[in-house]
């Protein structure tokens, strides 16, 4: 009896935590990009572990390199602002770019990292 | 020459003020489309540190490494994250794969709970943060339950002492180290595991076969090190609370301090856990588990000048005491028969421990000192049989480190270490003494002419005061062929020091009395392995396979022979034979995004020659199946772990001479345990709860003659299984961290 109990609860367990991702994202989920003034890795992690537990946060990227967050969150759960505000309260910028902005300067990020490499290429050979 | 080495290794020894910084070297590549090709501006950060940097135009960087700083992330828009465990201070390569969801809203930042390294000569296993917690309770013991390589198990059915086996052979095989640091032996052997709290624990190797001659001559079967929260870490606070339904409670607490920034830093940590509640499950009359009871207490500091000089010294109290037996067994009560059977270990030890390094500013040269004691305080009864027994250890350690060229191609170690080990036991009104001294001298060359090929080579000669001057060989050969092979063999000699009572006490947990011929033994074996690991895609996810070899050889071993007589158990020197064979074989998946999955199998052939025949070394498993998966979702807020794992069956020791019992030896059948767990984390702390032994299998009549505890049939020492049924416990973490 205890034995069925557990290994039900187990897969009660499992089940829920699958199903909520799958709602999750069928639902509507907004996207905010930020320009930040973070300067190590560390600031990224910090960053990061904090946005993660703000309400209604679904998907997160922190980038120290190119200066960006990019936030995903369920609609009516959080807004632009707040999370703005959480990035503020642990000492950084929060200034709100569109996705296409964001977008760009990654392209450009890793546009630049390629020449890099091009050149470095060539010097080796 | 000669002299004027032996007289700087010599020195070495007495100029204390010496360290461990080094600066680790090395290149990091993209492969994408365009082929491999140097990757700027990765961030390379110490894992759980703020110590990091970014690579160079050319993909190069460089950063320095303290003590106890193993992995390395690496990480990069556009790319797979990586780990990295360095083991030393050849210049590492990293490739990192792009991730191709770039365009998708997707971060990759799960941390891997246990990898093989590629990097390292010595085949190794590194168990990180992550893989901790998914064992929750309570100790290092308890850590390896969901590791392939090490096998848990108890030693008897009353003392509630664990015991570990690495390539199937008895953790007395493997050099246990605290921080590098040789620890827990001697008079803490049979408990040892269970006094370093899993929650202190920053992360374990656990590396197999010989060991590099830098620490000690006693690896034989491999070494498990275990490395402490650093005081300089991120971590401010760290809070566990613990409970299961067995009524056992627990609590651990750490904090860091920083006295003075990042240069002076201190750690303080606290242990305590309470078991009172009578658990008979099984209703053989006794306690299936021991009533006790622990408390330790530890600080340490470490001093860092981020010039290359560097110093960590810290100390540890422990106190605890245990309590088994039939279950109306007290603590304050008379040995004798008219009482019930009771068995109560008490346990006080105190260590402390000072290390030091310097690193030159051109960074090929490195020196260090490590040194550790400890005072150990034993006072038990078995039934009727008191045992008690203190010791004093201390060990020393000064290596100096050169890069023999600008490029790190030839590196040279060398040095000297010196141990003193002093032994009181008191056993059936018998004192029983005496003094170990080994001061010793090693070198080891390392030959690295790319990232690809490490050879390794090392040899040590060890005076010892009562065994006379031995030699120890090892070496080591790394090649990686290609992006998917890599190989590895290692070949070496190990020597050990058996303490021959201490470390069998619990064999006391018997009718038959103790009968040995020599209190103290060297035990000596050649150990020889091959591994071969593979690094795959499939599905577009890391595959790893492995496949390893490992056979040790004795030379001179302790035999623990229950067969041969009805009237004691003989401890005595290997007469023949001994040798145990370790095939292993096992596969890292990740099937699905943040699902990671582990199989592995590992076929046991262990034989010893007791009482003049080869045998099957008893109550050890022929074979051990592993599947592991771990689960968690986006964001890592829940996770979610199964373990099952496959024992195979063995041979359990009959005493030939008695009639009552059939002659043919007995067997027990395979059997499975499964453990599961689901942790939920918040922004300040965790919370999480799991079953132990799902399944809730029991090996039945662990202890013989369990109704007549003073009668000739009474033994508690032949356990091969789980004593203790299912066990459900629930969990609280709270972590506060310097920003």
């Amino acid at each position: 009896m205890m034995k069925k109990l557990i290994y039900l609860l187990m897969v009660a367990m499992f089940i829920g935590a699958a199903t909520t991702d799958i709602f999750a994202q069928k639902k509507e989920d907004k996207v905010v990009c930020f320009k930040s003034n973070m300067d190590c890795a560390d600031c990224e992690k910090t960053i990061y572990d904090y946005l993660k537990f703000e309400k209604g946060v679904k998907d997160l990227k922190v980038d120290h390199a190119s200066n960006t967050i990019l936030v995903k969150y369920k609609d009516g759960k959080n807004t632009d602002e707040k999370l703005a505000e959480a990035v503020n309260k642990k000492g950084y910028e929060a200034e709100k770019i569109s996705h296409e902005e964001y977008k760009k300067i990654m392209a450009e990020i890793s546009e630049n990292g390629h020449e890099h490499q091009h050149e470095q290429h060539k010097e080796r050979e | 020459m000669k002299n004027y080495i032996l007289l700087l290794l010599l020195l070495l020894l007495f100029i204390p003020f010496l360290t461990f910084s080094q600066n680790i070297a090395g290149t990091v590549f993209g492969n994408d489309e365009n082929g491999k090709q140097p990757l700027p501006g990765v961030n390379v950060v110490w894992e759980g540190t703020n110590d990091g940097t970014a690579s160079s135009p050319d993909g190069s960087f460089k950063i320095k490494q303290k003590t106890g700083q193993h992995m390395l992330v690496f990480s990069f828009v556009g790319y797979e994250s990586q780990v990295l465990h360095v083991h030393d201070s050849d210049p590492v390569e990293v490739v990192l794969k792009p991730n191709l969801e770039l365009e998708e809203v997707t971060v990759v930042k799960k941390n891997r709970g246990t990898y093989l390294s590629t990097i390292n000569p010595i085949q190794t296993e590194n168990i990180g943060g992550a893989e901790l917690h998914k064992a929750a309770c309570c100790n290092l013991a308890e850590s390896f339950e969901t590791n392939p390589s090490v096998d848990v198990s108890y030693s008897d059915a009353i003392t509630g002492a664990k015991q570990i086996k690495l390539l199937g052979l008895d953790g007395t095989y493997s050099l246990l180290q605290v921080e590098n640091m040789p620890n827990l032996r001697g008079l803490a052997t049979t408990f040892g595991l269970t006094y370093i709290p899993g929650p202190w624990l920053e992360s374990i190797q656990v590396s197999k076969g010989a060991a590099s001659v830098l620490n000690g001559y006693d690896a034989i079967a491999g070494q498990i090190n275990a490395e402490l929260k650093k005081p300089d870490s991120s971590e401010k606070l760290f809070l566990n609370l613990y409970r299961n339904n067995d009524g056992r409670v627990e609590f651990n607490g750490n904090a860091n301090i920083k006295v003075k920034g990042d240069t002076l830093t201190s750690g303080i940590f606290v242990h305590g856990h309470d078991l009172s509640k009578k658990n008979d499950n099984n209703n053989d009359g006794f306690l299936d588990e021991p009533l006790s009871r622990m408390f330790q207490i530890g600080n340490r500091w470490k001093y860092n000048n981020h010039k290359g000089y560097m110093a960590q010294a810290g100390f540890n109290i422990l106190t605890e005491d245990r309590l088994g037996g039939q279950v109306n067994a007290d603590r304050n009560m008379v040995s004798s028969p008219t009482n019930p059977y009771g068995v109560s270990i008490k346990n006080d030890r105190i260590d402390a421990f000072f290390k030091t390094g310097y690193v030159w500013p051109d960074t090929r040269t490195a020196l260090a000192f490590l040194s550790n004691f400890s005072r150990h305080e034993t006072e038990s009864f078995y039934g009727l049989t008191d045992y008690n027994a203190n010791e004093s250890r201390l060990y020393a350690s000064a290596v100096l480190t050169r890069d023999l060229n600008r490029a790190a191609t030839h590196t040279l170690n060398s040095g000297a270490s010196f141990i003193f080990d002093d032994f009181n036991e008191i056993l059936y009104n018998q004192d029983i003494q005496r003094t170990e001294k080994v001061p010793g001298v090693f070198t080891e060359y390392t030959f690295k002419p790319n990232s690809n090929l490490t050879f390794m080579t090392g040899v040590r000669v060890d005076f010892h005061d009562e065994f006379g001057t031995f030699v120890t060989p090892r070496m080591h050969f790394r090649y990686r062929m290609g992006q998917h092979f890599t190989l590895r063999t290692s070949a070496g000699k190990g020597y050990r020091t058996a303490n021959v009572l201490s470390e069998n006490t619990f064999m006391l947990a018997n009718s038959r009395p103790l009968k040995w011929d020599k209190n103290v033994m060297q035990e000596e074996a050649w150990n020889y392995g091959i591994a071969l690991i593979q690094n795959y895609t499939l599905l577009g996810r890391d595959l790893t396979l492995n496949a390893e070899f490992f056979r040790t050889d004795f030379q001179s071993q302790l035999i623990v022979d229950r067969e041969t007589s009805a009237d004691y158990i003989l401890l005595t020197a290997l007469d023949g034979k001994s040798y145990a064979n370790s095939l292993q074989f096992d596969l890292r998946w990740e099937p699905t995004e943040r699902l990671d999955l582990l199989l592995a199998y590992r076929v046991n052939d262990i034989k010893q020659t007791i009482g003049g025949e080869l045998k099957d070394k008893p109550l050890t498993n022929d074979y051990k199946g592993l599947i592991n998966l771990n689960y968690t979702t986006n964001l890592k807020k829940w996770m979610f772990d199964y373990t099952v794992q496959f024992n195979g069956g063995g041979r359990i020791p009959i005493v030939a001479s008695d009639a009552s019992v059939a002659v043919a030896d007995q067997k027990f059948s395979p059997y499975t345990v499964m453990n599961a767990q689901i942790t939920k984390y918040f922004r300040l702390w965790n919370i999480y709860a799991g079953v132990e032994n799902l399944s809730d299998f029991k090996q039945t009549n662990p202890i013989a003659g369990a109704d007549d505890p003073f009668g000739p049939e009474f033994n508690a020492t032949n356990v091969w299984g789980p004593v203790m049924g299912r066990k459900i416990y629930v969990g609280l973490r709270f972590n506060l961290n310097y920003d």
